[in-house]
C-alpha cells in the first residue's frame, strides 16, 4: 500500500512509488542487519565477562589427587577422635600444638617459636633459659616481641609439616560435576606413564576441593601451594587502603572544594585542572615508580619509621606498607579530585548565593550549605575510587611488595604483599596449583570488590532519593 | 458546498459543547469546494495517560497557508507533529483518530512512518541545519529517498531547492561550507531549502520565525507566500499578527479542564483568516486575539 | 521572660570593612595545599623521570642516539634501542584497539540510538562489571583462557606460550567500556533538533543513527578511541603475565616483516612489561637497569601524555561545533 502523491515535475529523478517500496524494503533489511550486528557485538562482551568468570570459578573448585605424607584422617584417629565425625579443622589449638611436637623436629620447633611463639605463657620446643637469654641479647628474634599464634597459623603449619598434601593433579570444575570418570583415568595413566615421579598410585586419593573456602581466607601465605592463603594479603590490602584513604580523601576532598568554590578562574587554576586530568590519565606504573624514587628511596627516613625511633628503624628500608599507601593514595588522588569537583559542581549554584546572601562567610556557606548536600555524591566517588586501587598491581611491584611474605603487617612499617600481588604471583609460577588458588584469591578480591561497589551503589541511591 | 452551509455546519458544531466523544459527521470542518491535502477526523493525542488534544477534526486545502494559532500549551504543535508522524519519536505518546493524506488514513496499521514522511517536510522552530556543507544538507534528504539522478542533476536540484528558498545568490560560491557557518534566518531558508529538495507536497512548519529577528522573519514570511504556490503549507505560530499576514485559514486552539481534570487543548474555531481576525464566531476566539487572555 | 520585654538589640552601625579571619584563612591555606599536591606530584613525576633517565643516557654503555633509534635492547649485550620495547607496546595496543571498536562502537551506538530501557538495563551494567575487574585478574584470564585457546584453535606450533595475541585480545575486552561509555556521551551530546531534522526528511532510524548522528559525534567518538589507546599503552598487568618476558628485537631487512615482526603469535615485552619485570627482580640503585627503566617510564609517559593531549583538543573541538 503507498501513499498516492499527485504527479509531480521532475519525478524522473525520483523513484516511483514502486521503486520507493522496494528501496524502503532494501533499506530495512539493511537496518536490521545493522541491528543484529550490534546485539552481537554486545553479546560478545557478554559472552567475554562470563568466561573470565567463568574461568576463575573452574578453577578454585575440583577434583584433586592427592598424595598425603600422613594421612588426616589418621592423624585425627591417633589423638582418639573418630574420623567420621571429626576433621582437622575441628582439633583444638592444644591438639595442634601437640601435633607439632610430635612430628616436627626440636630445630624446626624451635625455629618456628622463636619466629612466632605458640602460647603466651609457656614454651613448648625451647627452655625457659635459653628463651631469655636470646631475647635479652642484641638482636632478639621476632618471637620475643610478637603476639602468639592463632589457631589458623597453626593449623597451616600442621597442614605443611605434617599432613604435607602434595596435590600431583587437579581437574576443573565444570568437568569434575560432568565426568569425574575422566580425571580417575587421567590419573590412573599418568602413573602408568611415570609423571608422578616417586608415588605410587594406591598412595594417591582423589577427593573433592574447594580451593577458595575459609581455610584459605584465614591462612598465611606459604610457599605450598596446597596450603597456602591470602590472609597476609588480606590484611595488607586492608593496611593499603586505610593509608590511601587516609592520605587521599581530605586532600583530594579539600583540592575539588578549593578549585570549585574558592580558585577564582585565572591561568594558573585552569593550570592546575589541566595538570590534574593529566596526572588522572597517566599509567598506575608511573605512580609506582614515583613511589619508589622518592617515597622508597629519597624519604626512606621517613618511610621505614628510622626517624622515628631513636633504636633500630621499624623496617631496613623504605619498601613499607606507608611507600606503598601514599603511593596508591598519590594514584587515587587526581580521581577523588575529579569526582568531587563533580559533586560539588551538581550542587545548584541557588544554594551558594543563599548562603552568602545570609552574610556568611564562603567557608560558612561550603560547610554548611554546599558539603552536606555535595557528600553523597563525594562519598560514592571516593568509595570507587577507592575500590580501583584495591585492584592496583604495578604501582606494588615497583614499590617493593614483598615476593615472599608469611607475617602479617603489624604497622605501617611493616612489610607487605596485597592481594592482586599475591595473584600475580601465583599466576606467574608454572605449577598448575598455583593456578587454583591464583582463581581462588581472584574470587576473594572481586567478591571485596563488589562488597565496595555495592556498598557505593547503595549509598548514592539512597541519598539521591533526598535530594529534591 | 455554499458559504451558509458551512456556517450551518459551523454554527450547529458551535451550540454543542466541545465533547471529548467522537461524534461522527458533524465534526467535518473542510472546505468541501476546494481539495483538502490532509484532513484529520476526530484525532486526539495522548502522551502517556495524559491527553494532549482531544477530538481535532480539521481540513487543509491544496496550495494554500494553513495557520494553527493558540496560547501556550494549547497543543497545537502536538496537532502539527501529528500530521507527519513526528510524534511518533516521542516514548509514550499514541494517536487515536485518523489523518487522511489523499485519501488514506497515515495512522493505519502497517503504515509506515519514513513512508508518510516522504513527501510532507517540516521545518522546525530552532533551525537544525546537519554538521555537513550546505550542498550535503540539502542533498542527504534527496539521496535518502532514492535521487536517481547523476551528480550534475544533484547540484541542479540544489540549486533549485535554493533558489526556492531565497537563499541561492547568498550561498552559491560557498555550497561547500558549513551550514553552521550561515546566520539564523540563513539558516533557516537553508532548512526550507532541505525539506523542499525532497519534492514534498506538503510543508510543515512548527514556529519557523521565533527563533529569528524580524528582519529575517519577514523574508521567510514573503518566502512562504512563494512557496504556496507549488507547495500546501500549515504553520504553527504563536504570533496572531503573523497568521493574519500570511495565511488564508486559521485555526484557533485553546486550553480546556477536561473532565479527568487534564489540560487539554481542543479546537475552537477554524476559519478563513480574515473572518476569524475581524468577526470570530466564538466569545474565545475573540478573547484570545483582542488579547484578553494568552 | 515574656514575650513582651523588650529585647535589647545594638543597632549601631558596624564596620563595613573587611576583618581578619584567621580560621577562615587557614582553611583557605590548608585547601590551598592539598590543590597544590597535585602540582607537587606532577613536578616529583616529572623530577624522577627525568633525573634517572639522564643518568642512563650519561652512563658510557649508552648512546641516545642509538635509544632512539636501535632495534635492538640487550643490556648485558650494551644495546639500548628502545624500539622492541615500542614495538611490544604498539603491537598489543593495535591488536587491543581492533578487538575494542567494533565491539565498544556498535555496543555504544545500540544502547544510545536504540536500545529500550529494559535492554540498557541488561547490558550497562555488563559493561560496568567488565571495567572494574582488576587487571591482574585480566591477566590470569589471558593466560589460563586465552591461550590455550589460541593454542588449540590455530595450533601450538603457531601460536607460543606467551604471545602478543593473547594480551592484545584481552587488553581489548578491557578497553571495551571506556569507548563504549565515552562514545555514547558523545552520541548523546548530539542534539536532539538534528535527529528530528533527519527523520522529518524521511530517513528511517538506521539512516539518522549512522548517517546523521554518528558522524555529528565524530570528533567526540575519536577522542573517545585515542583515550581508549592512552590506556592500552598503559596497561601493565596483562602484558607482563601473558605477553612476554624478553623483548623482541629485529633488525629491519634482515627478519620478516610478517614472519616475525609483526607477528601476534609471538612473544614481545611491552615497555610497561618490562619495567614491572625489572622492578620485581633483585634491583639495586644506581645501576644501570634501575635507571633504564626510568628512562622507559619516561618515553612512556610522553607517549600517554601526548595521546590524552590530542584527545582533549579533539573533545574540545567537538565541543565548540555545538555550542
Amino acid at each position: 500500500m503507498s501513499l498516492e502523491a499527485p504527479p509531480r515535475p521532475d519525478q524522473g529523478l525520483f523513484p516511483t512509488d514502486q521503486e520507493y517500496d522496494s528501496l524502503l524494503g532494501r533499506r530495512n533489511r539493511k537496518a536490521q542487519f545493522f541491528k543484529v550486528f550490534c546485539l552481537l557485538m554486545l553479546t560478545i562482551a557478554v559472552v567475554a565477562l562470563a568466561t573470565l568468570l567463568y574461568t576463575i570459578v573452574n578453577d578454585s573448585f575440583g577434583l584433586v589427587a592427592v598424595v598425603n605424607q600422613n594421612d588426616p584422617d589418621d592423624v585425627v584417629a591417633s589423638l582418639g577422635h573418630d574420623p567420621e565425625t571429626t576433621t582437622l579443622n575441628d582439633l583444638s589449638y592444644d591438639e595442634l600444638v601437640g601435633l607439632l611436637e610430635a612430628n616436627v623436629s626440636s630445630g624446626v620447633g624451635r625455629r618456628l617459636e622463636r619466629d612466632q611463639r605458640f602460647y603466651e605463657d609457656r614454651l613448648v620446643f625451647e627452655s625457659d633459659e635459653v628463651w631469655d637469654e636470646i631475647c635479652s641479647s642484641n638482636e632478639p628474634p621476632a618471637g620475643c616481641t610478637r603476639g602468639p599464634r592463632n589457631t589458623a597459623d597453626v593449623f597451616s603449619l600442621v597442614q605443611e609439616r605434617v599432613i604435607v598434601p602434595d596435590v600431583i593433579a587437579s581437574y576443573p570444575l565444570a568437568q569434575s560435576i560432568v565426568n569425574p570418570e575422566a580425571f580417575e583415568q587421567e590419573v590412573a595413566a599418568g602413573f602408568e606413564a611415570g609423571r608422578f615421579g616417586d608415588y605410587t598410585a594406591d598412595q594417591a586419593s582423589i577427593e573433592w576441593r574447594a580451593w577458595f573456602n575459609t581455610t584459605f581466607l584465614l591462612a598465611p601465605a606459604s610457599a605450598t601451594p596446597e596450603i597456602a592463603g591470602i590472609r597476609t594479603a588480606i590484611l595488607g590490602s586492608v593496611w593499603l587502603v586505610v593509608i590511601t584513604v587516609i592520605f587521599a580523601v581530605p586532600v583530594g576532598v579539600g583540592a575539588a572544594i578549593y578549585l570549585v568554590e574558592f580558585a577564582k578562574p585565572s591561568r594558573f587554576n585552569d593550570f592546575v585542572q589541566t595538570n590534574i586530568n593529566n596526572l588522572a590519565g597517566v599509567p598506575s606504573i608511573i605512580y609506582g615508580m614515583l613511589g619508589l624514587a622518592i617515597l622508597v628511596r629519597v624519604l626512606e627516613p621517613f618511610t621505614s619509621g628510622a626517624i622515628f625511633t631513636t633504636g633500630p628503624a621499624p623496617s631496613d628500608n623504605g619498601r613499607t606498607v606507608l611507600s606503598a599507601g601514599i603511593t596508591l593514595g598519590l594514584l587515587t588522588l587526581p580521581v577523588v579530585i575529579i569526582s568531587s569537583q563533580e559533586a560539588l559542581k551538581a550542587v545548584p549554584d541557588s544554594l551558594r548565593q543563599a548562603g552568602l546572601a545570609l552574610g556568611a562567610t564562603r567557608w560558612q556557606t561550603v560547610r554548611s550549605q554546599i558539603l552536606p548536600v555535595a557528600m553523597p555524591g563525594v562519598l560514592t566517588g571516593t568509595i570507587l575510587a577507592v575500590a580501583r586501587a584495591v585492584g592496583e598491581t604495578a604501582p606494588l611491584i615497583l614499590v617493593g611488595a614483598a615476593s615472599f611474605i608469611t607475617a602479617d603487617p603489624t604497622g605501617p612499617f611493616s612489610k607487605f604483599t596485597a592481594l592482586p600481588i599475591q595473584i600475580f604471583q601465583w599466576t606467574s609460577f608454572p605449577q598448575e596449583e598455583f593456578r587454583n588458588i591464583a582463581a581462588a584469591a581472584s574470587i576473594a578480591l572481586l567478591i571485596l570488590l563488589l562488597v565496595l561497589n555495592a556498598f557505593a551503589v547503595i549509598l548514592r541511591n539512597r541519598y539521591s532519593r533526598r535530594i529534591p | 458546498m455554499t458559504e451558509t452551509t458551512t456556517e450551518e455546519i459551523v454554527t450547529q458544531s458551535s451550540d454543542t459543547e466541545p465533547a471529548l466523544e467522537q461524534t461522527p459527521d458533524d465534526r467535518q470542518r473542510v472546505d468541501d469546494d476546494v481539495p483538502n491535502v490532509i484532513r484529520t477526523r476526530a484525532m486526539n493525542v495522548f502522551y502517556g495517560d495524559f491527553r494532549a488534544v482531544a477530538d481535532v477534526s480539521l481540513g487543509f486545502a491544496t496550495n494554500q497557508i494553513s495557520a494553527l494559532i493558540g496560547p501556550s500549551g494549547c497543543g497545537k504543535s502536538t496537532v502539527l507533529r501529528s500530521l507527519n508522524r513526528m510524534n511518533d519519536l516521542i516514548i509514550g505518546a499514541r494517536t487515536e483518530g485518523e489523518v487522511h493524506y489523499h485519501g488514506e488514513n497515515i495512522y493505519a496499521d502497517g503504515i509506515d512512518p519514513v513512508r508518510v514522511r516522504r513527501t510532507i517536510g517540516m521545518v522546525f522552530q530552532k533551525p537544525n541545519p546537519f554538521p555537513k556543507s550546505i550542498h550535503e544538507n540539502i542533498a542527504w534528504g534527496a539521496k535518502v529517498n532514492g535521487f536517481k539522478g547523476s551528480k550534475l542533476e544533484m547540484e541542479d536540484l540544489v540549486e533549485q531547492a535554493l533558489r526556492s528558498a531565497a537563499l541561492w545568490d547568498e550561498v552559491k560560491d560557498k555550497l561547500g561550507e558549513s551550514g553552521y557557518s550561515l546566520s539564523g534566518g540563513q539558516q533557516q531558508r537553508l532548512c526550507i531549502a532541505r525539506a523542499i529538495a525532497t519534492k514534498p507536497d506538503v510543508i510543515l512548519m512548527d514556529e519557523p520565525c521565533s527563533a529569528l529577528d524580524p528582519i529575517a522573519t519577514l523574508r521567510i514570511e514573503e518566502l512562504m507566500l512563494e512557496l504556496k504556490r507549488e507547495y500546501s503549507i500549515i504553520i504553527v505560530t504563536h504570533n496572531m499578527q503573523q497568521a493574519a499576514r500570511v495565511s488564508d485559514k486559521t485555526a484557533f486552539f485553546n486550553v480546556k479542564l477536561s473532565e479527568e481534570g487534564m489540560r487539554t487543548g481542543h479546537m475552537v474555531e477554524y476559519s478563513p483568516t480574515e473572518k476569524l481576525f475581524t468577526s470570530p464566531r466564538e466569545t474565545e476566539t475573540e478573547d484570545y486575539i483582542t488579547g484578553r487572555f494568552g | 521572660m515574656t514575650p513582651n520585654d523588650q529585647v535589647e538589640v545594638d543597632r549601631t552601625p558596624k564596620s563595613l570593612l573587611k576583618q581578619p579571619r584567621p580560621g577562615e584563612m587557614l582553611i583557605r591555606g590548608f585547601l590551598f595545599i592539598c590543590g597544590a599536591i597535585s602540582i607537587a606530584t606532577t613536578v616529583g613525576i616529572l623530577y624522577e623521570l627525568g633525573k634517572e633517565s639522564l643518568l642512563f643516557f650519561q652512563d658510557e654503555r649508552v648512546d641516545f642516539f642509538e635509544f632512539i633509534t636501535g632495534t635492538v635492547w640487550q643490556p648485558q649485550g650494551g644495546a639500548f634501542g628502545v624500539w622492541p620495547l615500542i614495538l611490544g607496546t604498539l603491537l598489543i595496543s593495535v591488536i587491543a584497539m581492533v578487538v575494542a571498536v567494533p565491539i565498544g562502537l556498535a555496543a555504544a551506538i545500540y544502547l544510545s540510538e536504540y536500545a529500550s530501557r529494559r535492554v540498557r538495563g541488561f547490558f550497562k551494567p555488563v559493561l560496568e562489571i567488565l571495567v572494574g575487574i582488576p587487571t591482574v585478574v585480566y591477566g590470569f584470564f589471558a593466560l589460563t583462557f586465552m591461550t590455550p585457546l589460541l593454542r588449540s584453535v590455530l595450533g601450538s606450533s603457531v601460536v607460543g606460550f606467551f604471545n602478543v595475541a593473547s594480551a592484545g585480545v584481552v587488553v581489548g575486552i578491557l578497553i571495551v567500556p571506556l569507548i563504549s561509555s565515552l562514545a555514547e556521551d558523545a552520541l548523546s551530546a548530539v542534539p536532539d533538533s538534528l535527529r528530528e531534522g533527519a527523520y522529518a526528511l524521511g530517513a528511517s532510524k538506521f539512516e539518522v543513527s549512522t548517517r546523521i548522528v554518528v558522524p555529528g559525534a565524530l570528533s567526540g567518538i575519536a577522542a573517545g578511541l585515542v583515550v581508549a589507546m592512552s590506556r592500552a599503552v598503559g596497561e601493565t598487568m596483562v602484558v607482563t603475565l601473558a605477553a612476554g618476558a624478553a623483548p623482541r628485537n629485529f633488525t629491519l631487512g634482515a627478519d620478516s616483516f610478517f614472519g616475525y615482526i609483526l607477528n601476534p603469535f609471538e612473544s614481545a615485552q611491552a615497555m610497561t612489561g618490562y619495567i614491572a619485570i625489572t622492578a620485581s627482580g633483585d634491583l639495586a640503585y644506581n645501576t644501570i637497569d634501575y635507571n633504564s627503566i626510568f628512562a622507559i617510564g619516561l618515553t612512556l609517559f610522553f607517549m600517554t601524555l601526548g595521546l590524552n593531549a590530542l584527545s582533549r583538543r579533539m573533545v574540545k573541538r567537538f565541543r565548540e561545533a555545538y555550542e
